[in-house]
């Protein structure tokens, strides 16, 4: 009976070995080895792409429609699709680097730009495509989106997708609280008052700031539109301890204490917002179909702002989200990979970005144009002050190093010391200042 | 006075009742929640009712179309029991060996698997896949498995265990002509057997919640686990929590069936594993 037994549990362990050897598809699914020895001219190119845009369930069919329409279009290139979270496609590519299998094309986040420059091999546009072609290219291109991906004066990150904070409301609790849902607060004293107003006559709370966990791209716009910066100039110095940022951060930490601002973390702020138990939230505006949604079926009515500002300073919205990376090695490859990143940024590929994935195009001019966005643009009249916004666009600072992500964290941590406590902000800021400083490289 | 103590006894198992029946409320509420969610419309997801208004089973379709459902179950089901057999294999063997036999470097060897335990998992995560993917393994089930056949957990659980086995009955097989082969299968091991089972649990568990490893060693969700599916409706803006939940229940069927086919082997496990 024993002897059964046992034979048939290494039975069992064998058939599972067997089963998972049989699920091994890698030779025909590994995108590089379709490079090996190069490729001649008019020969098929197959090119691996990551993106995070795939990995969310909501985002995947639009990213796919890209890919299928560009392969339509250029019958001589595969694309290879990869989904990895946002939040471990650089371990993923970092991985994929050590083992010799670097994806061509990656979809990366702004924040580690500098880090895929120095440690990716990212090639700058400017080396791998003419000068006439390339500026031909980038003519219709938002200025200040251009500057996104750039990096000691090369482009090697091509913007993608991204949006900027906006300043949703609750029309209905601004005027269940008295306030005009027409005439949103333009400043963060208006701002203050308004939510005081609204949490004092209704129900719901007044604001909510969001950014003070995750990434820092909200707090780099907070602290810019007060005047300061996060990283000198000369990208040696980091600098969110100076008297502008502190002053930013107090701003925040006084709506907090004051009671205008609610006490919820960013993921409980989404729900309150949704339940219309929230009267302001400036947050990132790739969550604006998710608001419609909830609106609807909660019966309000969902508003946006632009991003308010501190006095009469003008504000300076920095970017969320993604830049596409050129990482392989092969000219051929790198012909067929800047193919691709110019469809998915052309006036069809930003149309495609905007109405199916819900990012902003980096072509203002489309959503003006009846064969593009316009229509698109009519009907979801809410992305509005996202695309003026445009114009004060600031890139989102990349720090430099291997500990760049621990510098961002730094920063959020002083946040949100500052913003849950009663603490000196100048004091924690600069104490973060200092120890930030001593992980640059 | 008999009363009393009757009265006192009835008030103590009430009492021990109530806390049981609220710890299984704790642990029974968050699945119904999930279920209770997963039929819930977009607009009511997040209302604090107890029973959707109005029932849909769009989660359901959403999830399933969104991911290839059936074939992640299938691999995370795959690969935890491939995982778990060859890890209650390697470690049975070395709790064996190190409790049986007094060998040169004994200790330190032991030490070493010890210290191994100590090493978080992104130490070794970049050499590991250079490794698998050299191998050509990168994208299979395999490349899953292979990495994780032995678990140092495992093995300083089953040396405890087998420490405590009386040295007695092994001296007494021995005498009887039993081969050292046929004392670990024949005498150990069936007597062991709760023991080693509530370890294969936690093992079993252990290997179906891996996220991270999947994540590198597979590219595609056809090779993937469920674990690298359910992520897909997660996201640094903001969750899918319809389809989120229609998932986690569908994902959660498997372990609940082996669950309820197995209720009295794993309780049994669990309480000799305790009490030993």
């Amino acid at each position: 009976m024993f002897h059964t037994k046992t034979k048939l549990g290494g039975l069992l362990a064998l058939t599972m070995l067997f089963a998972s050897a049989c699920g091994n598809a890698n030779g025909t699914v590994d995108g590089t080895a379709a490079a090996a020895g190069g490729t001649d001219v008019g020969e098929k190119v197959k090119i691996t792409f990551y993106s995070y845009n795939l990995a969310i369930a909501s985002q995947k069919e639009g990213t796919q429609q890209l890919i299928d329409e560009f392969e339509a279009a250029h019958p001589q290139i595969d694309i290879d699709p990869i989904a990895v979270a946002s939040t471990e496609i650089n371990t993923k590519v970092q991985a994929d680097i050590a083992a010799g299998a670097s994806p061509d094309v990656a979809q990366l986040v702004f924040d580690g730009l500098d880090y895929a420059v120095h440690n990716y091999n990212a090639k700058a546009l400017e080396d791998v495509v003419p000068a006439e072609e390339l500026s031909k290219t980038f003519e219709g291109f938002s200025p200040n989106g251009l500057e996104l991906g750039r990096l000691n004066g090369k482009t090697y990150g091509l913007p993608f997708t991204f949006s900027t904070p906006v300043l949703f409301y609750n029309a209905k609790l601004f005027a269940d609280a008295g306030l005009d849902p027409n005439a949103p607060p333009t400043t963060w004293a208006e701002v203050k008052e308004a939510a005081l107003q609204i949490a004092g006559k209704t129900e719901a709370e007044g604001v909510h700031i969001g950014g003070s966990a995750g990434n820092d791209w909200i707090v780099q716009a907070l602290i810019g539109s007060n005047g300061g910066e996060v990283l000198s100039d000369d990208r040696a110095s980091i600098r969110f301890g100076e008297p502008e940022a502190v002053e930013a951060i107090r701003m925040w930490q006084d709506m907090v204490l004051s009671g205008a601002h609610d006490k919820l973390n960013d993921g409980e702020v989404i729900q309150a917002f949704s339940e219309g138990k929230l009267g302001m939230l400036l947050y990132t505006s790739a969550l604006q179909s998710a608001f419609i949604q909830a609106s609807q079926a909660g019966g309000w009515e969902l508003k946006a702002a632009a991003m308010p500002s501190f006095g009469d300073k003008p504000t300076t919205p920095v970017n969320s989200g993604s830049a596409l990376f050129i990482l392989s090695g092969d000219e051929a490859k790198q012909k067929a990979a800047w193919e691709f990143l110019k469809f998915v940024t052309s006036e069809r590929g930003y149309t495609i970005i905007t109405s199916k994935i819900g990012y902003l195009p980096l072509r203002p001019a489309i959503v003006d144009d009846p064969n593009y966005l316009k229509d698109w643009v009519e009907a979801n009249p809410l992305v509005k002050p996202n695309l003026e916004q445009l114009t004060r666009l600031r890139p989102w600072i990349s720090y430099p190093g291997p500990n760049w992500l621990q510098i961002e964290t730094t920063l959020l941590e002083a946040v949100q010391q500052s913003i849950q406590g009663t603490g000196d902000v100048a004091a924690i800021m600069q104490e973060a200042q200092s120890r930030a400083q001593s992980l640059m490289p | 006075m008999r009363d009393a103590s009757l009265r006192e006894s009835r008030a103590g198992a009430a009492g021990k009742h109530a806390l049981l029946i609220g710890l299984s409320f704790l642990a029974i509420f968050p699945f119904y929640w999930a279920l209770n969610t997963s039929f819930k419309s977009p607009g009511e997801i997040y209302s604090p009712s107890l029973f959707p208004a109005h029932w849909t089973f769009d989660n359901y379709v959403q999830a399933w179309q969104a991911i290839p459902m059936a074939r992640m179950l299938t691999n995370s089901l795959t690969v935890a029991v491939g995982q778990t057999v060859t890890q209650l294999l390697t470690s049975v063997l070395a709790a064996y060996a190190f409790t049986r036999w007094e060998f040169r470097g004994r200790h330190a060897l032991y030490a070493l698997i010890s210290l191994t335990w100590l090493v978080p998992f992104q130490v070794i995560m970049i050499p590991n896949y250079v490794v698998i993917s050299d191998w050509g393994l990168r994208n299979s089930l395999l490349g899953l498995i292979i990495p994780n056949v032995a678990s140092a957990f495992a093995v300083l659980q089953l040396y405890q265990t087998f420490r405590s086995f009386p040295k007695a009955l092994v001296e007494a097989a021995q005498l009887d002509g039993a081969s050292s082969w046929g004392i670990l299968w024949r005498v150990i091991f069936p007597n062991l057997r709760a023991s080693i089972a509530s370890i294969g649990v936690l093992l079993f568990i252990s290997s179906w919640n891996d996220y991270f490893w999947p994540l590198l060693v597979t590219n595609k969700p056809e090779y993937s686990t469920l674990q690298i599916g359910l992520q897909s409706f997660m996201s640094t803006e903001a969750n899918q929590w319809g389809p989120l939940m229609a998932a986690t229940t569908i994902a959660s069927l498997p372990i609940l069936l082996i669950y309820l086919l197995l209720q009295r082997q794993i309780i049994d496990s669990f309480v000799k594993g305790g009490l030993r």
